[in-house]
């Protein structure tokens, strides 16, 4: 048993499908009839509709339905809804929100937007239609930087919204913060960008979408991370009862937020199935995946952080404006306002912050949740400050962390941006990191690098960020005659080896068989509720639920025992798998308890055969803080401003670990985006005509397996969250916010001696060659 | 994609035959280019001549001071030869750097050069080493064969047989490859063959071409000190997403001193 415990690097069960390409992906699934549709997008970043003929389109070979705005103003569809908690403005007022409707009615406001839905016997079919369809544009002058969007004389991207503005926000204390300016001996300032940035999930979005007649009934086969809420989206669009929606999300190939939320097409799908009476495939191109799968970050901020002669943090003052791109979608007004504030300030101690924001509209696709939703915004933000202000102001940069982390006697602490800090140890996990560094030869390490020509850098980063997401989750078990059970989860993994940590859990709790374990996710009729997918939740709040629902089984497990053994059931304990009378010393094992429980005659009064099978639902009170520490060390070739990322080192604070193996594997996969967004990732839409510049990925960069570094990591386990019953803090996001400001600082350590103190991500080569020159030159 | 028909000829002639009896007819290679265009709808050949099948366009011999490379060879069966990396191994980790492993699995030379990228590797060797490409009906040396941007010396339906290659003294191949493509944001390669130094750039201008003043330079001391006081004009150099044309030039001295130092 103990193989399969909490703590165990169980081996990922679902790796075997995975790696030998049985995975049931969106487009590995057919159904008999079935038809399939391409999206026509809009091809321009802002115009007027003045003409939409399908008829020519409608006449061609195959082609059984097209779908337009004008279906959607026919059948009064609902516009899709916007569910961010951040939703007034400082007023009070609520955020200006438009209509953001499945498909575009008379104006397209973004390129990508879809214009029409081309249904056919084939895709080829459906590609032949698509470019018959005529289309008139008027086209109208576009803006797709938020600075930009704000500026007077900026056009309109929605005839009533003034100034794209959608909406302002703060939080901390204003008057105290400019108090602690006034009063500070230094103030450091730096403005920079968070770049916008897309998740590229390896599986595109794509669907499949059905409707039968006889009970009229809609099915929904979906890459999504959270069929529940989705759910509601797209039956509300169609004005249908939700549960007249049977949403699936089979294997799902990543998400990183990217699959968060109700996206135009599923509907659109659903609508084209009815009206034709056959299934309708759709799965994007990976062109398309760049223009219209949400894209994340893109944040303008500018930080002032306040300290006195010693170097001890005053306060912190923080100013962005974020792109919230053509519309509200699900949560993207969230993002730059409460997404980022709460962590401000990360794990430093500060007597004082306030933190501002503006979210405004421009011609680009909507933003919504990319791993880490703010955090990652914030954790840079500060890393950052903190390194420019050593810099400035001559202070050691692990010295002046060192002495304004958190103290661990000052938790639990409610930061001043409301954040409750329950438990960690921060000093204590930086100085791990530092240990873990080898920073004694690191002097050595420098000088093998300059003999190669090449500067070597070093900076270490402790982060503070915070789970999220929905706060409710269902488990539920099942279990069968034969020993076997099931477990359905409402929280679910688009990759990340739920499959195989939650049924640890159970088997661990209830001394199972590890393998009699099957795992039900993604469907909105296994589990009346769920939260999917977001907010490094599904450990905290899904894994609670499991272990909730394992103790529920263990309850009634032993009132059976009791009855079987005929002691009390107070007297039954389970160890690994076997119920004893503590007072007899008899025992019977948790599989004949299982056995019994379908055996009336062996059950005892008020129970019923299958009265171990549990559903529940847990409740999250209090969203849990994870942290940690990142290091790194970088090379970097002055003669052409190439980084090579050398090693890392991180310690995480992620409260209980279920499985390190796991865990390992979440930090390492964040570092990779953390790493891609430091030194490569960016969209780029062209300034004039809004037309996205790197719709490719011959012109996105990735970082692939050559970019990473070396990583050691380690968790620091010694302080559980009371938060939840597992005692996690939550995983998945935490890399994103370690690794952009440790690798970005390590370069600009590395630089010290040409005078660079800032260069903005991503850090190509060219701007860090540039970025030299022209310290030289200066 | 649009329709198209698929033929897959076993030999030169039969190949021939069917390029001429198509309306719109496409050889293809390895692929690489010319599916992906295809799949973006950029492109729309009435008929796709798969010339994979050829058993003459295929394989890698060395004979006296000649390395002879089929025109269908793999990237990843040059990079993986023992005859090249012997004899020229520059152009054998050349191969072993040309985008990523899937590409190198069915990237072909002659697919390469007869697309000729700007951001390719292959013309610069090829141009370096003073190759010749061999088509079914003659000879055509590698300075004369890259004419302009995906434009080359071929006869509408003249197909590359193989390219063959002198046997250098030293030569080497630098590359700064682009970070998402894998192309050549700017490549080099240097070349000493009997008395003549080559140098070749390529990813850098709309075509490969020959740095004679580093040519020069290196005919009298052939050393990156050399080329230090070269200086490169960004004028005419490529300016796009990944490297404007003032840090190309940049690259092409970086890369032109560490490909003479590699060559030693």
């Amino acid at each position: 048993m103990e193989k399969y415990g909490i703590g165990q690097p169980v081996r990922r069960k679902e790796d075997v499908r995975f790696l030998t390409g049985k995975g049931t992906y969106i487009d590995d699934i057919s159904h008999d009839n079935l038809a399939h549709a391409v999206v026509l997008r809009s091809l321009h970043a802002h115009a007027k509709i003045l003409k939409l003929d399908t008829s020519e389109a409608e006449n061609m070979p195959g082609v059984l339905a097209i779908v337009t705005g004008k279906d959607w103003v026919r059948e009064d569809f609902q516009p899709m809804p916007t569910k961010s908690a951040v939703n007034k403005k400082i007023d009070g007022t609520p955020l200006n929100q438009p209509p953001r409707h499945a498909i575009a009615i008379d104006r397209v406001r973004y390129v990508g937007e879809p214009v029409a839905l081309i249904v056919a016997e084939t895709v080829s079919q459906a590609q032949d239609a698509a470019e018959v369809v005529e289309v008139d544009y008027e086209e109208l002058d576009a803006v797709t930087d938020q600075v930009k969007a704000l500026e007077p004389g900026a056009p309109q991207i929605w005839d009533d919204i003034e100034g794209n503005f959608c909406l302002d926000f703060e939080l901390g204390d204003k008057q105290g913060t400019d108090k602690a300016f006034e009063a500070a001996d230094n103030v450091v300032t730096l403005e920079l960008r968070n770049q916008c940035v897309t998740a590229v999930p390896i599986e595109p979005r794509g669907a499949i979408a059905g409707y039968d007649k006889g009970t009229g009934k809609y099915f929904l086969q979906n890459a999504t991370q959270n069929v529940h809420a989705n759910r509601g989206t797209f039956a509300d669009v169609l004005k249908i009862p939700h549960e007249d929606l049977h949403h699936m999300a089979p294997d799902v190939g990543g998400g990183f937020g990217a699959k968060n939320s109700g996206y135009p097409e599923p509907s659109l799908l659903l609508y084209a199935a009815k009206k034709i009476g056959r299934p309708v495939k759709w799965i994007a191109e990976r062109n398309e995946s760049f223009a219209a799968d949400t894209h994340g970050r893109d944040q303008a901020s500018t930080i002032e952080l306040a300290l006195d002669k010693d170097g001890m943090f005053l306060g912190l003052r923080t100013k962005t404006v974020g792109n919230i791109g053509a519309y509200c979608w699900t949560v993207g007004p969230f993002t730059p306002t409460g997404g980022s504030a709460r962590t401000q300030g990360g794990a430093y101690y500060f007597p004082a912050m306030y933190y501002s924001a503006i979210a405004a509209f421009t011609n680009t696709m909507p933003l919504d949740p990319y791993r880490g939703a703010g955090r990652p915004e914030g954790s840079f933000q500060i890393e950052r400050i903190v390194e420019l202000a050593a810099r400035k102001l001559g202070f050691d940069p692990v010295e002046l962390r060192r002495k304004n982390l958190m103290p661990a006697d000052s938790l639990p602490r409610k930061t001043p941006m409301g954040l409750d800090v329950d438990s960690g140890n921060f000093p204590e996990v930086l100085e791990r990191t530092l240990k873990m560094s080898d920073r004694d030869g690191f002097a050595k390490r420098v000088a093998e690098s300059a003999k190669k020509g090449l500067r070597r850098g070093f900076a270490i980063a402790p982060y503070l960020e915070c789970t999220g997401g929905s706060p409710k989750e269902f488990a539920g078990v099942k279990f069968a005659a034969d020993g076997t059970l099931t477990l359905r989860v409402g929280s679910m993994s688009t990759g990340m080896g739920q499959e195989t940590s939650m049924p640890q859990i159970l088997a661990a709790k209830l001394g199972i068989d590890f393998e009699k374990i099957s795992y039900v996710q993604g469907n909105t009729d296994a589990t009346p509720l769920g939260g999917g997918h977001g907010g490094s939740r599904n450990m905290e709040v899904g894994g609670s639920a499991v272990l909730q629902a394992a103790n529920e089984v263990i309850v009634k497990a032993k009132q059976i025992a009791a009855h079987l053994l005929n002691s009390n059931t107070d007297d039954m304990k389970l160890s690994e798998g076997m119920f004893t009378d503590v007072k007899t010393g008899q025992s019977v094992s948790m599989e004949d308890v299982v056995a019994a429980s379908f055996e009336q005659s062996r059950l005892p009064d008020g129970m019923e055969a299958g009265a171990l099978d549990t559903d529940t639902i847990y409740e999250r009170e209090i969203i849990s803080c994870p942290n940690g520490c990142h290091s790194a060390e970088v090379e970097v070739d002055p003669e052409t401003g190439a980084i090579h990322v050398e090693r890392m080192w991180v310690v995480d604070d992620f409260g209980t670990i279920i499985n390190p193996m796991l865990a390992d594997g979440q930090v390492m996969g964040g570092i990779a985006q953390g790493l891609g967004q430091a030194l490569m990732e960016e969209i780029i839409y062209d300034e004039d005509s809004g037309q996205l510049v790197t719709g490719s990925l011959m012109d996105y960069a990735l970082p692939r397996a050559d970019s990473m570094p070396k990583m050691k990591m380690a968790f620091y386990e010694d302080a559980p969250t009371a938060k939840n019953p597992l005692g996690v803090k939550g995983s998945g996001e935490a890399g994103c916010c370690g690794a952009p400001p440790a690798i970005v600082n390590a370069v600009l350590d590395a630089l010290k001696q040409d005078g660079v103190l800032h260069i903005e991500m991503p850090l190509t080569s060219e701007k860090v060659w540039r970025a030299i020159s022209e310290a030289k030159g200066s | 994609m649009y329709e198209f028909e698929y033929h897959q000829p076993k030999s030169l002639e039969e190949a021939a035959k069917l390029f001429a009896d198509a309306d719109d007819p496409q050889y293809m290679a390895g692929g690489q280019t010319i599916i992906p265009v295809m799949k973006q709808r950029l492109a729309m050949p009435s008929d796709i001549i798969d010339i994979g099948a050829i058993a003459e366009l295929k394989g890698i011999t060395v004979e006296g001071d000649t390395l002879t490379i089929g025109a269908m060879t793999r990237h990843s069966e040059v990079a993986g030869s023992a005859e090249v990396r012997k004899s020229i191994p520059a152009l054998s980790s050349l191969a072993d750097h040309i985008g990523d492993p899937a590409v190198r699995n069915r990237g072909t030379l002659g697919g390469s050069i007869a697309n000729n990228d700007p951001a390719a590797d292959y013309p610069a060797a090829l141009v370096a080493l003073g190759a010749t490409v061999h088509t079914a009906t003659r000879e055509i040396a590698a300075e004369d064969f890259f004419t302009a941007m995906f434009e080359t010396a071929l006869e509408e339906g003249e197909m590359i047989v193989k390219v063959t290659f002198p046997i250098p003294q030293r030569a080497a191949y630098e590359k700064f490859p682009n970070p998402a493509s894998r192309y050549a944001t700017a490549g080099v390669f240097v070349a000493r063959t009997g008395d003549a130094v080559h140098v070749a750039v390529t990813g850098a201008a709309p075509c490969v071409y020959r740095a004679k003043d580093f040519e020069q330079a290196l005919d009298n001391d052939f050393s990156p000190t050399a080329l230090e006081e070269i200086t490169i004009s960004a004028d005419g150099l490529n300016s796009d997403l990944h490297a404007s044309a003032e840090y190309r030039a940049n690259l092409i001295g970086v890369l032109a001193r560490r490909a003479v130092a590699k060559a030693g």
